[in-house]
C-alpha cells in the first residue's frame, strides 16, 4: 500500500495541475485544519495590527476575519516569516500586496483561495536561469549534529552527485530550482528543493530498518561507504560496546564480533589479553592484530610473544597498547578482518586490524558530559577453589612425616619451610638465658604446636585480597562552529587494588580540534597523553626448567598463587597478632611483609601529537597529509627492601653462622679465587633497587590522494593513493641497584664481590639497547561501483621495511587484493513484494589476495652481537663476537593467500540481519625453527619454511527484534569457527614443549597443539605413575626433553576453535537492561600442576590427595598417584615421573565455557528531572562483569578457563560490580 | 591570492619533503633493526675469531667410548655418557656433550673463521688483518681435523684417498641450507694442511688480549704435533714441537704435579687445572658442557675395574705417579680427579637455570711432549731423545722424584712390556703413562683411533660384552641425522 502511494507522487509529479502540485510539494499550509465554522458571516475585510507576527498567524486571522484559505506554493517565504502588520479594514488584496511585496512573489485569488506563487519568469529570466548554475554548499549531520561524511548529495533527474568529506561538507553546482537528494545507507532519504539557497544544512535521521554499524567503514585510511566496501569488517560503535568498569577497551571486544577470541590470560591492568582475529596467521611471530588509532598504527611499545603474554612477566604490564585510551573517547570501532578489508595495509595485515575512531568535536553550543564508574571487585574463596582445608592437608604431612619426609634434620635445615620446619628450628633453639628450647622436644610438644596448625585453615584468600574500590571518572566536552569544532575529554581513574599490593592509577587526556580554514582547506589535530602510576608484587622473570618439566619463578609472591599455592596450615599471624614468619630460602618470610618490602612501581607515560591537512583541489579530488608523532615513557622500579626475604636470602646462613646453609645457599658467593673457601654474603646491606625504562619514539608521515565521483548516477568511482613512511625507536634499558639502603636515607652499600659474581656469572648490571623500525609503502586502491548492484575493489600496496636485516632484496614486498560486492536486492528481478516482505536485502562478496606480515626473524643478512666471552676469571675474559644467526639471503615476509566469501541478508525490513563469512587462508613462507645439517654453522635455524591452512566460518545474527516506542529489544549472536592445521613444518619440538599449558607445533595438528603423555595407570607396587614413554615403552621414565614425540598424545588445539558470544539489551521506556553471555569450544587446558615426588609443608593440595594410591590394589580405583617415602623417591633419582603426571593425559580439561559476562540495568532519567537539574541527559546503571561461569569442565575445579596461573604479575579477571553515572549538560 | 599563493607553497613544500623521504627511501630503510654489530674492523674480525673455536664438547664421547670408561653399575644412564660407551648412535643434537652437538659447535666455528676470512678479504687483505687470517685459518683447520677424527676413519695413507671424510668448508653459508659432500680423509687432511701452512706463520701472539684461548703460535705448532702424528708424518712432530719448546724447556712447562699440585685441595686443584696462568695449558677453549658436574657420576667412567691403572705396579716406571693422590671421590661412584671447575652462566641474576660451561684444555704441554717422544721413538733413531722426554715428564709426576733413581731407560720399557721390541716398548710405555695423564681428558680415545687399538666393554653384571677390533665400523661416530637428511652419506654400521 505505501509504495504505491509513493509511486503515485513520484510518477505524477510533473504533470498534475499546479494546484495539485502545491498541495504536494511543499509547505502547506492547509488552514482547514483550523476549520470550525465560525457562525459569524464572511466580511472581506482583515483587521490586525501586531509587530512580529508570523505569516502563519496572519493566514489564520485572514481566515477567521473573512473566510479566504491562504495557500503557499513556494518556499521563498515560510509560515514562520514574521513581519509587522497594521491593517485596518483591509481588503484581502491589500492584505496580500502588502505579504508579497518585495519578493519575486504573486498571488491569485480564485474561490475563495488565495494563492501565493512565484512570479512567472519572462523568457528572457527563463533564459538566464536555464544557464545559471547555482552553488550550493553546506552540511549534513546526523540528528546529534555529528558530521556524516559519505552521504550521497545528487541533483534530482540529473547525472550530478557528490559525496560529504570526512567533516559532513558537500558543495555541488546545480541548475536553479533543482531539488537535492541526500541519501546514505542507513539513514532516511530526503529531498530539498534548492530554490534560491546557496547553502543547505541538512541533518538526517536514521532509518530506524537499518543499522547505522554497517554503513561507513573506517579502513583508517579512508571512510567508505559500504556502497564501496566489499570486505568482511564489522563497525561497532563506541558507545554500544562500552562496558562500564572494564579499563582495557581491547577486553571490550570480548564476544562482540564474530571470528575475534579474546582470552584473558591476565586480568592485571594493563596487561593485553589474548586477541586473534580469524585465529593465528603465524607459527612463531605475533599474531595480534594491528591497532590503529584515528589513522595511524598503534605501536608496541615492547614486543610481547605469544607466549609472553601469558607468563605473568613484568613486561606484559605495558603490553597493552591501547591500556592508555579512555574508553569514553571511543567513537567507533571498525575490525577488519579479510584480505581486501585489511588490504590497505598490506604487508601488516595478516594478524586483522582493529580501526579505533575516536570522537570529534559537533557544531552547537557546548555540550559538557561526565561520566562516573565506581567498582568493586568480589574477594575470591575457597569455594570456588579445590584446596584442602588445614586438617586435612595437616594429616597428608603426618603421612609426609611418616615416610621419612619431614624429619627434624632435613626439615629444620630446609631452604623452603612450613610449620615442621618451624617445630623443628624451635626445638633447636636453646635460650642460655631461660635455659630452655623454643619448644620441648616431647610428642606432646609437638602436638599441641601442630594442632593450632592443624585448625588454623587459613584463608589466604581473605588475608591476601579485598573487595576493593576503582573509580573512573570522565568530563568530556564537545562544542564547534563551522569553521572550527573541538571535542576535550580527561579522565582520571584509580583502583586501589583487588589484590595486596596492587594498584594503579591513570590519567589520559585527549584533544581533537578541526578547523575548516575555507571551502578546499581543513586542518585537524590531536593530542592525546596518559600517565599511569601502578604498583605490583615484586616479581623477576619466569623460567622454564626442562630438565625436570616446569616453569619456575624465584621469589614468586604473587597474592593469587600465593594463596593457591600455600598451604592453608600456615597463618599469617601468630596468636599475639603479629605477622608471623616462616622460612623461604633459609630467610624468614610472611607473604604480607613480602609484599610491602617488595613491589614494582610501574610509571607510564604517553603522549601523542597528531595533524592532517585536507586540501580540494576540485570536489572530486583531494589531498590529504596526516603526520604523528608519539613519546612512550614507561618506567619500571623493582623495589626490595633490605628487610624482604628476597634480600635476607642473600645474608641467610650467617648470623648466625651455619655452614650448611652457607654451603646451600645459592645466594652467596664462592669466590673462583679461593676455591676453598667457605662462600661468602655479597649483600652485606640493603635491597636491590632495578630499574627497567623502556622508551618508545614513533614518527609517521602520510601523504594521500583521494578521486571520488559519481557519473551518470549510476557510476561510483573512488581512487585512492598513498605513500607513508614509519619509524619508531624503541630503547631499553635496565639497571641492577646492588645494595640500596631504604632505611637508611637511599644509601646504596656496594660489596664489590657482588659486581664480581654478577660479572663472573655473565650477568650484566646494566644493560641498554635499542630497536628500530624503518617502514615506507605506496599503495592505490581503486573501487567502482555501478548502480548500487555491483562492486569491485583492487588494491595494490608495496611495502618496505629494515625489520628483515640489510639485505635491499628481502626488504620489498608487494601485496595485493581484489573483491567484488553484489547487491542483489539492487536486482530487478528481487522487487517483487512477496519476496522482499522476508528478505529484503541481500549482497554476496567475494574476496582473493595476498596479506603478509613480517616475520620473527631478522637475519637476510649475518647477525652479530658483542657479549663477554662464558669463561671463568676476570683476566680470562674479554670482548667477543658471537653470531646470533648466518645469513639467509631468501629470507622473506611470512604472507598468506585468503579467500573470502560472505553473504549480508535483511529479512523483515531488516529485524533480522545475518552475515556469514567462509575463509580459507594459506600460509606460507612463515617462520619457522628447522633443524639443518648444521655443516653452515647454524643447526637450529629459522627460515621461511611453514605453512599453515585457516578455515573457518563466522555468523553474526542481529536485529532489532522489537522497535516500538516504549519496549525496544536488540540483539546480537555471533561466533566464529576456524580451524587451523599446520601443514608443512620441520620444527623440532621436545616433549616439554608440546605439554605445557601453551603447548607446540606440529605438522599436521593446529599451530598450538596440546600434547599429552600418555599415562597407562599406577604402578601396582609403589603407585608410581607410569607412562608410554619417548621409546614407546611403558614406563616410570618419560625423557622430556626428547624430541621424539611420536608417542604423545594429541589433546587439541589451546586456542579456542569456536567463540562467540551472545548479547541483548532490552529497553522500556528510561530502562535498558542489558546482557552479554561469551563463549568458547574446542580448546583444551592444561591443569595446574600440583604433583610432585615429594612435597614440603608449605605445599597446599588440591582434595583429590585425599583418593590418592595408597596400597596395592588401589591403582584399579584411582589415577592419583602415592605419596613416596624418601627411600623410594630415593630409588627414582634422576626421574621425574611426578612431574611427567603433571603433563600426561589425566591432567587435560576441555576449554570450552559460558559465561555470562556482562548484566547490565541502566536508567535514563526523565525530561522533567532533567530539567529540574539542568541537564539534557542523565542516566544510572548498575553492572556485574564476569558475573557467572555458567559451564565449564567439571576437572577443572574452579581453575578459571581463561586466566593462566603463572604467578608474578597475573591475576585472574575479578568478579566485578560498577555503578555507573553518566550526565551531560 | 597571496593566501593562494601562501597555500600552494605549503604544497610544494610536502611535495618536496615527500619526494625527498622517497629518494632517501634506501637509506631510510638500511638502518639496522637492532644493536647488532657490523663486520668491519680488525678488531672487529679478531672479536668474531674467538668463536672460530667449538664451544661444543667431545670428552664425555670420547671418554665413554674409549677404555677409560668401566661400569660402576650404579642405575644412572645418562645418555651422553652410556650410548657412546655402548657405541650406540646418539641423535638428539640438542643435549650437550653429545657428536652431534659437538659436530654442529665444530661447524658453528668453522662458519665463524669463514665469515672472519669474507671480512678479511672485503677489507683489502691489509697487514691489520694478518694475524686474524692466521688465527682463522689454523683454526679452521684444527675444526676440520676433530671432525674428520671423530666422523671418519683414522688416516691411513693406503686408503685415505678413498675413506669418506667430512664436508671441509670455505665458504660462507649464505642459504638455509648449503649442499656438502663429504669427500675423502685425504683431501681433508690436505686442506687441513694447506691451512695450517698458510695460516700459522701469520699468527701473532701479541694480537691476543687473552692468548690461551687462541691459537698463539704455541698452540698451532701443538696443533701440527697432533696433525703430523696423525698423519705419521714424525719428522715434522719433532719440528713442530720443538718450535714451542727447545728440548731443556718443557720441563718448566709440565703440570707441577709432584709439587705444587701435591698441595692443593679439591676446588683449588679444579681450579688451577683448567686456568690459563698454569703454563702447560696451550689452548684452552670454553665449552658449552655438563662433563664437569657429572664426569665423576657417570656410570660409565673411571670404576674400581679401570682404577689400577694408576698404580706403580701398572706403570713401566714402577711408581705411582702424582695424581693416583688426588683420586677424590671415596668409592668408584665418584672416583675423579678434580680437573674441570664449572662455569655456570645463570639466566637471570637469582635463577638456579643456566648454562653450564667447562674449560677444555685443547692442547697441553704434555702432549706435546708425548707426541715428540713417540715420534722419536718412531723414527727409531734417536731413544736417548725419547727417554729425555720420558724423564722430564717423570720428573714432575713421582713425588720425591730422583734423577737417578728414577731415570727410565729402555730396559724399564721392555721389562715392563716384555713381548715387545724396543721401539714398541717405548711407545706403550708413553701411551701407559698418556692414558693415566690425560684421565677423563678425551685423548685416549684419540690414540685408540690412531693406533686402531682394540677394545673391549664389560658391564658390571657380565651381561654386556662388547669388543671393538681394530677397523669395527662403529669406531666412526655416526653422522648426525639431519647432516644425512640433507645428503651427506651415512657411515656404514
Amino acid at each position: 500500500m505505501y509504495k504505491i502511494y509513493i509511486r503515485i507522487l513520484c510518477t505524477h509529479r510533473r504533470y498534475i495541475p499546479k494546484l495539485l502540485l502545491m498541495m504536494k510539494l511543499i509547505t502547506v499550509v492547509l488552514l482547514a485544519s483550523l476549520m470550525q465554522v465560525s457562525a459569524a458571516s464572511f466580511g472581506q475585510l482583515v483587521t490586525l495590527k501586531e509587530k512580529n507576527v508570523t505569516l502563519e498567524k496572519v493566514f489564520k486571522e485572514i481566515r477567521r476575519q473573512s473566510g479566504y484559505d491562504v495557500l503557499l506554493s513556494t518556499n521563498k517565504i515560510k509560515t514562520s516569516t514574521t513581519l509587522n502588520v497594521d491593517f485596518n479594514n483591509s481588503t484581502i488584496e491589500e492584505v496580500m500586496n502588502k505579504i508579497v511585496s518585495g519578493g519575486d512573489l504573486n498571488y491569485t485569488i480564485e474561490d475563495r483561495t488565495v494563492l501565493i506563487t512565484l512570479k512567472e519568469k519572462s523568457v528572457f529570466d527563463k533564459v538566464l536561469s536555464y544557464f545559471a548554475a547555482v552553488k550550493v554548499t553546506g552540511k549534513v549531520r546526523d540528528k546529534n549534529g555529528a558530521a556524516l561524511p559519505g552521504v550521497s548529495v545528487r541533483e534530482k533527474g540529473a547525472a550530478n552527485a557528490v559525496s560529504t568529506s570526512n567533516n559532513g561538507d558537500f558543495a555541488i553546482s546545480v541548475k536553479e530550482g533543482a531539488t537535492l537528494v541526500f541519501s546514505f545507507i542507513g539513514y532516511k532519504t530526503i529531498e530539498v528543493e534548492v530554490g534560491s539557497k546557496t547553502s543547505i544544512n541538512v541533518v538526517l535521521e536514521e532509518d530506524a530498518n537499518e543499522l547505522k554499524d554497517v554503513n561507513i567503514i573506517s579502513t583508517g585510511y579512508q571512510n567508505l561507504n559500504k556502497k564501496l566496501f566489499t570486505g568482511a569488517a564489522t563497525a561497532l560503535k563506541g558507545s554500544d560496546v562500552k562496558q562500564d568498569g572494564i579499563t582495557d577497551v581491547s577486553r571490550m571486544l570480548e564476544g562482540r564480533v564474530a571470528g575475534v577470541s579474546v582470552q584473558n590470560v591476565s586480568g592485571t591492568f594493563g596487561a593485553a589479553p589474548k586477541i586473534r582475529v580469524r585465529g593465528a596467521t603465524s607459527i612463531t611471530g605475533e599474531n595480534k592484530p594491528l591497532w590503529v588509532v584515528d589513522g595511524v598504527i598503534l605501536e608496541d611499545v615492547v614486543n610481547i610473544s605469544n607466549e609472553q603474554l601469558s607468563s605473568g612477566d613484568v613486561s606484559t604490564l605495558i603490553g597493552s597498547s591501547v591500556a592508555g585510551i579512555n574508553a569514553d573517547d571511543i567513537e567507533s570501532f571498525n575490525i577488519l578482518k579479510d584480505a581486501a578489508a585489511t588490504a590497505q595495509y598490506g604487508a601488516r595485515a595478516m594478524n586483522g586490524v582493529v580501526v579505533i575512531t575516536t570522537k570529534k568535536g559537533r557544531i552547537g553550543k557546548p555540550l559538557i558530559s561526565y561520566t562516573g564508574n565506581f567498582s568493586t571487585y568480589l574477594k575470591p574463596t575457597y569455594d570456588s577453589y579445590n584446596i584442602m582445608n588445614s586438617s586435612d592437608q595437616m594429616s597428608v604431612y603426618s603421612e609426609l612425616a611418616r615416610k621419612g619426609w619431614l624429619n627434624h634434620s632435613s626439615a629444620s635445615r630446609a631452604a623452603d619451610g612450613g610449620v615442621f620446619t618451624k617445630m623443628y628450628q624451635l626445638i633447636n633453639t636453646y635460650d642460655a638465658t631461660s635455659g630452655a628450647f623454643g619448644l620441648a622436644n616431647t610428642p606432646e610438644a609437638r602436638n599441641t604446636f601442630l594442632s593450632r596448625y592443624a585448625t588454623a585453615n587459613t584463608d589466604w584468600f581473605d588475608v591476601l585480597f579485598k573487595n576493593s574500590l576503582m573509580q573512573e571518572h570522565g568530563i568530556s566536552v564537545s562544542s564547534g562552529t563551522d569553521k572550527s569544532q573541538l571535542y576535550f575529554s580527561t579522565s582520571y581513574l584509580n583502583d586501589n587494588g583487588w589484590a595486596v599490593g596492587n594498584n594503579v592509577e591513570r590519567y589520559t587526556g585527549n584533544v581533537n580540534a578541526v578547523f575548516n580554514l575555507s571551502d578546499k582547506l581543513s586542518l585537524n589535530f590531536i593530542t592525546t597523553g596518559s600517565i599511569r602510576n601502578q604498583k605490583a608484587p615484586g616479581t623477576i622473570g619466569r623460567v622454564s626448567n626442562p630438565v625436570e618439566g616446569k616453569y619456575s619463578r624465584d621469589f614468586d609472591i604473587n597474592p593469587f598463587n600465593y594463596a593457591l599455592n600455600t598451604s592453608r596450615t600456615l597463618t599469617a599471624f601468630d596468636q599475639n597478632g603479629s605477622r608471623e614468619n616462616f622460612t623461604r630460602n633459609f630467610a624468614n618470610f610472611n607473604i604480607l611483609d613480602e609484599l610491602g618490602n617488595n613491589s614494582l612501581d610501574l610509571s607510564m607515560l604517553d603522549f601523542k601529537l597528531q595533524g592532517g591537512l585536507n586540501y580540494k583541489f576540485t570536489k572530486h579530488f583531494k589531498y590529504d597529509f596526516l603526520a604523528s608523532m608519539r613519546y612512550v615513557k614507561s618506567g619500571n622500579e623493582h623495589k626490595v627492601r633490605e628487610n624482604s626475604n628476597m634480600a635476607n636470602a642473600y645474608r641467610a646462613g650467617y648470623n648466625p653462622d651455619d655452614s650448611y646453609i652457607q654451603d646451600n645457599n645459592r645466594f652467596l658467593f664462592r669466590d673462583p679465587a679461593h676455591p676453598e673457601l667457605q662462600p661468602v654474603v655479597v649483600l652485606p646491606y640493603g635491597g636491590f633497587y632495578n630499574t627497567t625504562d623502556d622508551f618508545l619514539k614513533s614518527y609517521m608521515v602520510r601523504n594521500s590522494f583521494e578521486y571520488d565521483n559519481t557519473f551518470n548516477e549510476k557510476h561510483l568511482i573512488n581512487i585512492y593513493a598513498v605513500q607513508e613512511m614509519r619509524m619508531a625507536d624503541r630503547q631499553t634499558r635496565s639497571m641492577i641497584g646492588y645494595g640500596y639502603q631504604y632505611d637508611k636515607g637511599g644509601v646504596p652499600f656496594i660489596d664489590p664481590n657482588i659486581i664480581k659474581q654478577a660479572t663472573l656469572n655473565n650477568l650484566n648490571y646494566y644493560s641498554m639497547n635499542h630497536r628500530y623500525d624503518r617502514f615506507a609503502a605506496f599503495m592505490a586502491r581503486a573501487a567502482y561501483s555501478y548502480d548500487g548492484k555491483y562492486s569491485f575493489n583492487a588494491t595494490g600496496r608495496y611495502d618496505g621495511s629494515n625489520q628483515l636485516g640489510s639485505s635491499a632484496t628481502a626488504r620489498w614486498l608487494p601485496t595485493w587484493n581484489i573483491s567484488g560486492a553484489w547487491n542483489i536486492d539492487k536486482e530487478k528481478f528481487f522487487d517483487s513484494e512477496s519476496l522482499t516482505k522476508i528478505l529484503n536485502r541481500a549482497t554476496i562478496r567475494a574476496t582473493y589476495g595476498l596479506t603478509a606480515s613480517l616475520g620473527s626473524a631478522t637475519n637476510s643478512a649475518l647477525v652479530l652481537r658483542n657479549a663477554s666471552a662464558l669463561r671463568p676469571y676476570t683476566n680470562e675474559t674479554e670482548s667477543v663476537m658471537n653470531i646470533e644467526y648466518i645469513e639467509n639471503k631468501d629470507l622473506t615476509w611470512e604472507k598468506q593467500y585468503e579467500t573470502n566469501l560472505g553473504v549480508d541478508l535483511g529479512f523483515f525490513k531488516d529485524k533480522l540481519n545475518i552475515t556469514v563469512d567462509l575463509y580459507n587462508r594459506n600460509g606460507f613462507d612463515l617462520i619457522s625453527p628447522l633443524r639443518t645439517s648444521g655443516i653452515g654453522g647454524q643447526y637450529l635455524t629459522t627460515a621461511n619454511y611453514a605453512d599453515m591452512n585457516t578455515k573457518g566460518i563466522e555468523v553474526t545474527l542481529s536485529g532489532p527484534i522489537i522497535k516500538t516506542g516504549e519496549w525496544n529489544w536488540r540483539s546480537n549472536l555471533n561466533f566464529g569457527y576456524n580451524k587451523n592445521k599446520v601443514t608443512k613444518l620441520s620444527s623440532p619440538q621436545s616433549i616439554f614443549s608440546l605439554v605445557t599449558a601453551d603447548g607446540g607445533p606440529q605438522e599436521g595438528f593446529p599451530y598450538r597443539g596440546l600434547y599429552s603423555v600418555d599415562f597407562t595407570g599406577l604402578n601396582h607396587n609403589t603407585g608410581i605413575p607410569e607412562f608410554i614413554n619417548e621409546k614407546g615403552e611403558k614406563s616410570i621414565d618419560v625423557y622430556m626433553q626428547s624430541l621424539e614425540t611420536k608417542y604423545l598424545k594429541y589433546e587439541g588445539p589451546t586456542d579456542p576453535k569456536l567463540t562467540g558470544g551472545f548479547y541483548n539489551s532490552v529497553s522500556y521506556k528510561g530502562f535498558t537492561f542489558g546482557s552479554l553471555f561469551t563463549f568458547s569450544a574446542g580448546n583444551k587446558i592444561r591443569l595446574n600442576p600440583v604433583f610432585a615426588t615429594s612435597y614440603s609443608d608449605l605445599d597446599a593440595l588440591p582434595n583429590e590427595f585425599k583418593d590418592r594410591w595408597t596400597l596395592p590394589g588401589d591403582e584399579l580405583r584411582t589415577n592419583i598417584p602415592s605419596i613416596l617415602d624418601v627411600e623410594a623417591a630415593a630409588n627414582i633419582d634422576g626421574k621425574y615421573p611426578y612431574n611427567t603426571y603433571n603433563y600426561s593425559t589425566v591432567r587435560v580439561a576441555d576449554g570450552s565455557f559460558i559465561r555470562l559476562k556482562q548484566l547490565s540495568l541502566s536508567y535514563a532519567l526523565p525530561a522533567k528531572i532533567l530539567k529540574s537539574i539542568g541537564a539534557n541527559n542523565a542516566s544510572i546503571s548498575a553492572v556485574a562483569n564476569n558475573f557467572w561461569l555458567i559451564y565449564s569442565d567439571k576437572k577443572l575445579k574452579g581453575q578459571d578457563p581463561e586466566f593462566f596461573a603463572s604467578g608474578g604479575v597475573a591475576l585472574p579477571i575479578p568478579k566485578q560490580y560498577t555503578l555507573s553515572l553518566k550526565v551531560g549538560f | 591570492m597571496n593566501r593562494k599563493m601562501k597555500k600552494n607553497k605549503i604544497f610544494i613544500y610536502i611535495a618536496c619533503s615527500s619526494l625527498l623521504l622517497s629518494t632517501s627511501c634506501k637509506k631510510f630503510l638500511e638502518h639496522q633493526p637492532d644493536d647488532r654489530t657490523e663486520l668491519n674492523s680488525p678488531v672487529k674480525v679478531a672479536e668474531l675469531l674467538a668463536n672460530a673455536y667449538p664451544h661444543g664438547n667431545y670428552l664425555a664421547f670420547a671418554e665413554a667410548m674409549s677404555d677409560n670408561a668401566g661400569d660402576k653399575g650404579t642405575t644412572g644412564r645418562d645418555l651422553p655418557n652410556a650410548s657412546p660407551w655402548n657405541y650406540i648412535d646418539q641423535i638428539d643434537a640438542t643435549s650437550q656433550d653429545t657428536p652431534p652437538f659437538y659436530w654442529n659447535a665444530c661447524y658453528k666455528a668453522i662458519a665463524a673463521a669463514n665469515y672472519a676470512l669474507e671480512a678479511i678479504d672485503k677489507g683489502g687483505n691489509t697487514a691489520e688483518y694478518s694475524a686474524s687470517k692466521g688465527e682463522a685459518l689454523v683454526a679452521r683447520a684444527y675444526v676440520h681435523f676433530m671432525l674428520v677424527t671423530f666422523f671418519a676413519k683414522a688416516y691411513d695413507p693406503a686408503t685415505a684417498a678413498s675413506d669418506p671424510g667430512i664436508p671441509y668448508v670455505t665458504q660462507p653459508q649464505k642459504v638455509v641450507e648449503g649442499s656438502y659432500t663429504r669427500g675423502t680423509v685425504a683431501s681433508v687432511y690436505e686442506n687441513i694442511e694447506k691451512d695450517l701452512i698458510e695460516g700459522l706463520p701469520l699468527i701473532k701472539n701479541q694480537s691476543y688480549r687473552v692468548p690461551k684461548y687462541h691459537f698463539t703460535t704455541q698452540a698451532a705448532h701443538a696443533f701440527a704435533t697432533r696433525f703430523y702424528l696423525f698423519k705419521k708424518d714424525y719428522q715434522k712432530v719433532i719440528d713442530h714441537a720443538n718450535a714451542i719448546f727447545p728440548a731443556s724447556t718443557i720441563s718448566d712447562n709440565l703440570r707441577a704435579w709432584n709439587t705444587t699440585y701435591n698441595a692443593l685441595g679439591y676446588y683449588e686443584l679444579q681450579a688451577l687445572y683448567t686456568n690459563s696462568t698454569e703454563p702447560a695449558n696451550l689452548l684452552l677453549q670454553e665449552a658449552n658442557s655438563y662433563w664437569g658436574r657429572n664426569y665423576a657420576s657417570y656410570n660409565y667412567g673411571l670404576s674400581s675395574s679401570i682404577l689400577p691403572i694408576f698404580a706403580a705396579a701398572n706403570n713401566p716406571s714402577k711408581k705411582a705417579f702424582a695424581y693416583s693422590n688426588k683420586i677424590f671421590g671415596g668409592t668408584d661412584v665418584v672416583y675423579n680427579i678434580p680437573k674441570f671447575r664449572e662455569h655456570f652462566v645463570k639466566e637471570t641474576i637469582s635463577a638456579n637455570f643456566g648454562d653450564a660451561y667447562n674449560m677444555v684444555p685443547l692442547f697441553t704441554s704434555e702432549e706435546v711432549l708425548f707426541n715428540r717422544a713417540e715420534a722419536n721413538a718412531m723414527l727409531g733413531n734417536n731413544n736417548a731423545l725419547t727417554i729425555a722426554d720420558i724423564d722430564a715428564y717423570l720428573s714432575k709426576r713421582i713425588v720425591g722424584y730422583s734423577a737417578t733413581a728414577d731415570k727410565f731407560t729402555e730396559a724399564k720399557a721392555t721389562a715392563f712390556f716384555p713381548a715387545l721390541s724396543v721401539k714398541d716398548a717405548l711407545v706403550s710405555t708413553i701411551l701407559n703413562f698418556k692414558r693415566q695423564e690425560f684421565m677423563h681428558e678425551g685423548l685416549r680415545w684419540l690414540d685408540i683411533l690412531r693406533l686402531k687399538i682394540p677394545i673391549e666393554h664389560n658391564s658390571l653384571d657380565g651381561k654386556t660384552k662388547i669388543s671393538l677390533g681394530a677397523n669395527d665400523p662403529k669406531r666412526l661416530i655416526q653422522i648426525p641425522q639431519d647432516a644425512v637428511a640433507a645428503g651427506l652419506a651415512a657411515n656404514p654400521r
